[in-house]
């Protein structure tokens, strides 16, 4: 009996000792869980991943006035993040988001309320004529209700190596589009079959996209015309078709094939100008940043381009309900806080929109930036339409670009030329009449 | 025959299967048809019915004419690779599988299959680099003038076709072993006291008995070829440093319009058009190879 009854007891402890570790687990659990609750997370969605530190460092920033929230970056690149987007918001499955997006994308959404108005006091800060002038204002708005917050933009201007331009014996940059073949043609570096090794001027003339159709339009603008233009009532045609259309392909044409300046397989872009494998070639902001990491000893500067540039304002948007909204207003609103801008500026290099800031402790020490904020006097600026099939227009007419740029034959033939711009500009015309956009 | 009970039983259990299948291959394939008549950008939740607007759009659309032409090429380009090629290696793999390297020449010819598509890619974007590519530096060697691999037209297209056939030779290969391992040792036996060289017997023994197994093949191969999406978009990746010409498939213009011009009802009559045309071939495919192989 003594035995049973101290097996039986010996039992019993073990059964309580395992109901309270289990207990314990349990119990764990549930505060982890309740600590969870209270906690918030949001997360930002961006296409440029060299803004992924400086989303990090808002947050960070952030830490003091919200310990409990929690800041998932997710910064990919653009074609991904556009399709990211495009499924995430009609699926309602993402959770808080705060999205970065150009305007010219976000009306898409706005349109299909995907993306809700911010709130009183955000658009009273976006509305602040000393914080945003109207043509940031203006990118996040619809009808007059603000939608989002500007950040940044992309902004043109010609990036040159100075070792080059010395060895070439050109002592500033081009100021026409005419010498800007000229300078390519002087600076091109080939080998003893005349081949290029050492593009003069970096052009985008290959892979996919509508970047190839944005880049051409930069140099388009700069011969006074634009791929579309806009009619007294808001509709829109092709502008391209023209003299300007011709100039600015035939100059594509002239280097690629007669002057044979740069040829598509050369390495191109903001790598090989860090590799010194091109003299110059015209890109945002941004590759100050990325020079400054991957080629500090590089000796370069930047110029204005001869009539202006293209300005692309990049927003953030908040896709979330209640406290998460909340939040994530705030964390838009702290993005543009003057410290963090001037982080952005500093570190990232792409152009913070909001006014007011004194930017001048990172523009003094980097001369580079002087091309992007010290313009001349009627520089002007052109930006993407804020309309649906603006993405099918350029990447359809980048498509078509990519075909002319390879036509060796296109490139003496002015007739030739004329006939492809009236394709192509025919092609996007058909695009606006399906949508009811084509200007008469 | 089965009882009632059994057969109920087993309709049970195979029940989940199919309605998994049915869920996950059935209803995209039905609701894509359905799509196809619509007008949708996938953001709004209006979908107006369009009728055969889309299609019609589509046979007059020069981006899709061109994707459809590439695409067709590519196919049967990997096709007319992969098939003889593959049947070649395996008859050369089989008669020397009491070797002891017939292991690694089958382990070596499939590992291109089972390795991860897109570090491949890189991998042949490199080696089809007009500068520093080793292909060019081989070509060089008999004078041949470096070529701009990934960037004319023409050669582009060749590129993706080199790289589809590499991938997809290593399943066939394996295919073609198994079908030489069930073919009858006496025929071959017979044939050589008639006095016939081996590749009399190859010719007219192994290709005609191995019908069903080139059915299959060629199959899997034109459907998987017509799929091709991965392989152009990495040889021509959107890096800026490094562009490449991209040759533009069914797939990626799918992508394109769904995803980049939110046009998914047009995107999905692509979809259909590229159903129906793997659909004919495959049925061509059966009736030639079946009824020769009927016939003999």
């Amino acid at each position: 009996m003594t035995i049973a009854v101290d097996t039986h007891a010996k039992t019993f402890k073990r059964g309580l000792a395992k109901a309270a570790l289990l207990g314990s687990v349990l119990g764990a659990g549930f505060f982890a869980g309740l600590s969870a609750a209270s906690a918030q997370t949001i997360t930002v969605w961006s296409g440029y991943p060299e803004m992924a530190p400086f989303y990090e460092h808002v947050a960070e920033g952030m830490k003091a006035s919200h310990p409990d929230l929690t800041v998932k970056v997710e910064a990919i690149a653009l074609r991904e993040h556009e399709k990211r987007i495009a499924l995430g918001l009609t699926s309602g499955s993402a959770g808080p988001l705060v999205i970065e997006l150009p305007g010219s994308t976000a009306s898409r959404y706005i349109e299909n309320e995907l993306l809700p108005a911010a709130p009183d006091d955000v658009a009273a800060f976006v509305k602040d004529p000393a914080n945003f002038g109207p043509f940031f204002i203006d990118a996040v708005s619809k009808d007059g209700t603000v939608y989002g917050v500007p950040l940044f933009r992309g902004q043109g201007s010609l990036f040159y190596n100075t070792d080059m331009f010395e060895a070439a014996g050109l002592t500033e940059p081009p100021k026409t589009m005419e010498e800007y073949t000229q300078y390519a043609e002087k600076l091109t570096q080939r080998d003893a079959n005349g081949n290029p090794t050492v593009s003069g001027w970096s052009m985008r003339l290959s892979g996919g996209g509508q970047g190839i159709a944005e880049k051409f339009w930069i140099n388009l603008f700069q011969y006074g015309g634009n791929v579309l233009v806009q009619d007294a009532n808001g509709k829109w045609k092709a502008d391209y078709a023209n003299e300007a259309g011709r100039k600015a392909l035939k100059q594509y044409l002239d280097n690629v094939h007669v002057a044979k300046t740069v040829t598509p397989e050369m390495p191109a872009d903001a790598e090989a100008f860090e590799r010194g494998q091109t003299a110059m070639f015209i890109r945002e902001s941004w590759v100050i940043g990325d020079i400054a990491a991957k080629a500090p000893d590089l000796n370069y500067a930047t110029a204005p381009l001869p009539r202006g540039s293209i300005a692309l304002p990049t927003n953030l948007y908040v896709s979330a309900e209640g406290d998460d909204a909340k939040v994530a207003w705030e964390f838009t609103e702290a993005a543009n806080s003057p410290e963090n801008l001037v982080w952005l500026l500093q570190n990232v290099g792409w152009l913070p929109n909001r006014s007011g800031v004194d930017y001048s402790v990172v523009t003094d020490k980097v001369p580079a930036f002087g091309a992007f904020v010290n313009y001349p006097e009627g520089y002007e600026f052109f930006t993407l339409p804020a309309i649906g099939p603006i993405e099918e227009v350029l990447t359809r007419l980048a498509a078509q670009l990519t075909n002319a740029f390879g036509n060796a034959s296109l490139a003496n033939d002015d007739a030739a030329i004329d006939a492809f711009l009236k394709t192509a500009s025919d092609e996007t015309n058909q695009i606006l009449a399906r949508e009811d956009l084509l200007a008469q | 025959m089965l009882t009632r009970k059994r057969w109920i039983f087993a309709m049970l259990a195979i029940l989940p299967t199919l309605a998994i299948f049915a869920w996950v291959r059935m209803y995209p394939i039905a609701d894509t048809l359905r799509l196809s008549l619509h007008k949708w950008d996938i953001l709004s939740k209006k979908k107006p019915f369009i009728g055969l607007a889309n299609f019609q759009e589509l046979m007059g659309d020069r981006l899709f004419q061109e994707a459809l032409l590439n695409t067709t090429i590519i196919a049967f380009g990997v096709l007319i690779i992969t098939i003889p090629s593959a049947m070649v290696i395996a008859a050369l793999i089989f008669h020397r599988t009491r070797s002891r390297f017939a292991g690694f020449y089958e382990t070596a010819v499939f590992i291109p299959h089972v390795v991860s598509l897109v570090p491949a890619a890189m991998a042949w974007k490199w080696i089809f680099d007009a500068r520093l590519g080793p292909l060019n530096a081989f070509l060089g060697l008999f004078g041949i003038q470096p070529q701009a691999w990934l960037f004319d037209p023409v050669l582009s297209v060749v590129c993706v076709i080199v790289l589809c056939s590499w991938q997809a030779l290593g399943y066939a290969v394996l295919i073609y072993i198994v079908g030489f391992k069930s073919l009858p040792v006496s025929l071959y036996e017979a044939a050589k006291l008639d006095g016939a060289s081996g590749p009399q017997s190859f010719w007219f023994l192994s290709i005609p008995m191995l019908k069903p197994i080139t059915l299959y093949v060629s199959v899997v191969t034109l459907v998987s070829g017509f799929n091709v999406y991965a392989q152009a978009f990495v040889l021509a990746s959107d890096a800026q440093g490094a562009p490449g010409r991209q040759v533009r498939v069914l797939v990626l213009d799918m992508l394109e319009n769904s995803f980049r011009n939110y046009r998914v009802g047009y995107a999905a009559s692509e979809a259909v058009v590229l159903l129906a045309i793997v659909l004919v071939l495959t049925l061509i495919q059966f009736t030639l190879l079946r009824e020769k192989g009927g016939r003999s």
